[in-house]
């Protein structure tokens, strides 16, 4: 940061949000804007309005009714309680919008936020830099916040927070004007306790220039600390620093449910509108989501949580939204829901250079992403980077996150191809029926496309002597069984063999393997890799070569 | 450019970002990835082209898969990333390993459905990954062969992403939206050892035919692909060879060849004298 000359004057921006629990409330359900609403604090017969919407305004309803005199004037008003999950996210999402602008951001809670507005100035050339900051400050917080808030500038933040509270904004306070701006507001603006108001008005002082205009020592002699605090409050002093907060480790959206949610559907819909919100508040820090954990509040008492580990930083709300769903899917909760918190955890987003002359890199972003989504729609273990795993088994594999290394600096030229033969491998292995030498001999039919082809085209069966094992496989049957009607079809009969080559693994162990591996080639077509488990004699198909 | 104010000759040689750009997108490792197998390479015009669908069919151990293994490691080995859409769960890594894929390059993705297959691939087109291959695997394909206007879609992705699309199949699947389409048939395996001595699997040898193309008169060109198993190969000097890829017009011998040209002037001969 900078460093500023000490001799400059400090300037400091109030962001105050108006009727802060309706508009927190607005700013989670945006559809009741056009709705005639109030919040309501308390519980019970005691709950009173502490907010309403203009259109209950128009209706007559006031702060401090109960709900039955409300509804009394107004029968289709909404109510909903203050909610302390919407209030912790609106105020959350000030800040962060407030820290998008400065480093040394405060906390004024309930809707308020100080700004050190210190050399921002250099940002808005133009002839009113104030105005010029404390317009984007209300533009931005209305657009990514979803909060409409009102702006003062001063000196001090008492000032900035008067300044903030009148009703056409921004105000700004020239510096040094501090105490001229602030004489003709009543005491009340101070918020004094008040007994110390009711002292103050008995001595004949209502506003706060006849407060300030008061010999101090004089004050202090009678109201005590208090009366201090008061007095240079008064002449547009601050009595305690702006004290910049940290900002927390993780985003939180979430919200009261207005009736208990028994289904997914309705959930999922709501946790859309608190994902999108968390997305776009972490898109304001330049930050995507690592890990989601997910609060959820059940009748009467009950409490489920789930904790989602994303294979890579990002903000797709699709994809966010799809890995939710299938977590409850297949972890739901045993009662509806009544609250919710979504908590994310955030990362820096992968970032990749440029090449000029090699090929062109993956966007990391774009990646993460994909594989995100692919994560989402397939599950896990069906999504990855293949690895070989040091065994004999061929069957045995591993999965990795995939993450490629960077492309080289420059293009290579593709090298001589290998023309390697492969095995399309199947998983699992197919289990069929195979006749040996020394079994049974193969039916013959003329009706069998495939004896038929033996008798044309291939040549006879070669016989020879097998160097491990008289049993050589003559003919090839599959298993007919649920598993296996959805799987390739393998019969027919061997026109060449070879093998058996032996493959033992973990003979130590209970999980040892055996078998006598087999290739074979089919009088119908085909080359197949089969082998016989020595344990029991089972045969199994466990690739083509193709 | 306002280059107007340059010598003339110098003028000629300046280049602006954009036209740099556009002359790097002309050249043949931009507009088509090489496979490393000639045949065909050959039959594609130099590779497969990024931005386009093309379909490889195939029947079993007609070396298809082994194709696609090929096609994955010459794209991975040049350090560009490659995704695999594995409907039949078939890739060995071992055996990709063997033939040369480099894994930490390869995005391998296990849908169990057609479906999957066709909403994953949509989804990594978009990634800018600039090789995708659609392996579906053997019949029974679970789904069928997909909506076509599914495939259209996936095509038209690929062209907008600029990337290269294999779709491998055993029969076809894509319709109209492929620009070209190979099938690979007629294998012949090929074992060692006679009469009554053991049997060895050397390879397969493999006809590719085009069957679909964007110039019409190429259609039904053929190319033999020869593939060897692994344990015959001794490093990759040897390896690279053992790819012999024959045309069947220079699979002719000499004489042959010699005799079939003289015999086509004869025709053509005979031709302009009954036009005369």
């Amino acid at each position: 940061m900078p460093s500023e000359p000490t001799d400059s004057p400090p300037r400091i921006a109030c962001l105050l949000t108006p009727l802060f629990p309706l508009a927190a409330r607005l700013r989670s359900e945006p559809e009741l804007i056009q709705e005639p609403l109030a919040i309501l604090a308390g519980n019970g017969h005691a709950a009173r309005v502490v907010a309403a919407t203009r259109l209950a305004r128009r209706a007559g309803i006031r702060p401090g009714f109960t709900l039955s005199q409300a509804r009394a004037r107004l029968p289709k008003l909404i109510a909903r309680p203050c909610d302390a999950e919407c209030e912790y996210a609106a105020q959350e999402a000030l800040l962060d919008v407030a820290e998008s602008f400065s480093p040394r951001v405060e906390d004024g809670g309930e809707g308020m936020a100080y700004l050190d507005a210190c050399g921002l100035e250099r940002h808005y050339p133009g002839e009113s830099p104030d105005e010029e900051l404390a317009r984007s400050l209300m533009l931005a917080v209305e657009k990514r916040a979803g909060l409409p808030i009102r702006v003062g500038i001063a000196a001090s933040k008492l000032a900035a927070r008067v300044a903030a509270s009148q009703p056409h904004s921004p105000t700004l306070v020239p510096a040094g004007e501090e105490s001229a701006f602030l004489a003709p507001l009543p005491l009340a603006q101070l918020t004094p306790q008040a007994k110390t108001l009711a002292t103050l008005t008995s001595w004949g002082i209502s506003s706060l220039g006849e407060l300030a205009n008061l010999p101090k020592d004089e004050i202090v002699s009678r109201l005590g600390p208090a009366g201090q605090q008061l007095h240079s409050i008064a002449r547009g002093i601050d009595t305690e620093p702006l004290m910049p907060r940290h900002p927390p480790p993780i985003f939180r959206e979430g919200m009261e449910l207005e009736w208990p949610l028994v289904n997914l559907e309705p959930f999922v819909f709501v946790a859309r509108a608190a994902l999108e919100r968390i997305t776009q508040r972490m898109q304001v820090r330049g930050l995507a989501c690592e890990r989601l954990r997910l609060s959820l509040g059940l009748e009467p008492d009950g409490h489920h949580e789930r904790s989602i580990t994303l294979p890579a930083p990002t903000r797709d709300i699709k994809t966010l939204l799809t890995l939710l769903r299938l977590d409850l899917e297949a972890n739901p909760p045993n009662a509806p829901i009544i609250t919710f918190t979504l908590d994310a955890h955030p990362d820096k987003p992968r970032e990749a250079q440029l090449s000029l002359f090699g090929p062109t890199a993956l966007s990391p972003d774009k990646l993460a992403t994909t594989v995100a989504r692919l994560f989402s729609m397939l599950g896990d273990g069906r999504v990855g980077s293949p690895r070989t795993v040091d065994a004999h088994r061929p069957e045995r594999f591993a999965l990795e996150p995939y993450a490629p290394p960077p492309p080289p600096k420059e293009r290579q030229k593709t090298p001589p191809g290998r023309g390697l033969l492969t095995v399309r491998v199947l998983r699992p292995a197919l289990e069929v029926e195979v006749i040996t030498r020394g079994g049974q001999a193969p039916r013959y039919d003329p009706q069998d496309t495939l004896n038929t082809a033996i008798d044309e085209v291939a040549e006879p069966i070669t016989e020879y002597a097998s160097p491990r094992s008289d049993e050589r496989p003559i003919s090839i049957k599959t298993l007919v069984t649920d598993e296996t009607t959805k799987k390739p079809r393998i019969d027919g009969s061997v026109r060449v063999a070879s093998g058996p080559w032996g493959l033992e693994e973990d003979w130590w162990s209970s999980d040892r393997l055996e078998r006598d591996y087999w290739d074979v080639e089919l009088a119908s077509g085909g080359l197949y890799r089969l082998y016989r488990d020595r344990q029991n004699g089972d045969w199994f198909v466990d690739g083509i070569y193709d | 450019m306002p280059n107007i104010a340059l010598p003339a000759a110098f003028a000629r040689q300046v280049r602006t970002a954009r036209e740099l750009v556009d002359e790097q997108r002309r050249t043949p490792e931009e507009t088509r990835l090489a496979t490393a197998s000639t045949g065909f390479d050959r039959l594609l015009e130099g590779g497969l082209e990024r931005g386009s669908m093309v379909e490889l069919i195939g029947r079993r151990s007609s070396g298809r898969f082994s194709l696609v293994l090929a096609t994955l490691a010459a794209v991975t080995r040049t350090g560009e990333a490659a995704a695999l859409v594995d409907l039949g769960d078939a890739l060995d890594p071992q055996a990709a390993a063997a033939a040369g894929v480099d894994l930490e390059r390869l995005l391998w993705v296990r849908p169990r459905h057609l479906k999957g297959v066709l909403a994953s691939a949509e989804v990594i087109l978009t990634s800018g990954i600039p090789l995708v291959v659609l392996d579906t695997g053997m019949p029974p394909v679970p789904g069928g062969r997909g909506k076509e206007a599914s495939w259209l879609r996936l095509a038209r992705s690929a062209r907008a992403h600029r990337t290269a699309l294999l779709i491998s199949s055993p029969y076809r699947m894509s319709g109209t939206a492929a620009r070209a389409v190979l099938e690979a048939r007629s294998s012949r395996p090929t074992w060692a050892g006679q009469g009554r001595s053991p049997r060895l699997l050397r390879g397969v040898a493999a006809d590719l035919e085009l069957i679909k193309s964007p110039k019409p008169r190429r259609q039904g060109e053929t190319e033999t692909l020869n593939w060897r198993l692994a344990e015959d190969l001794q490093g990759d000097d040897r390896a690279s060879t053992s790819q012999q890829t024959v045309s069947r017009q220079t699979a002719i011998p000499p004489t042959v060849e010699g005799t079939y040209a003289d015999e086509h002037r004869n025709v053509i001969r005979f031709k302009e004298r009954a036009i005369a």
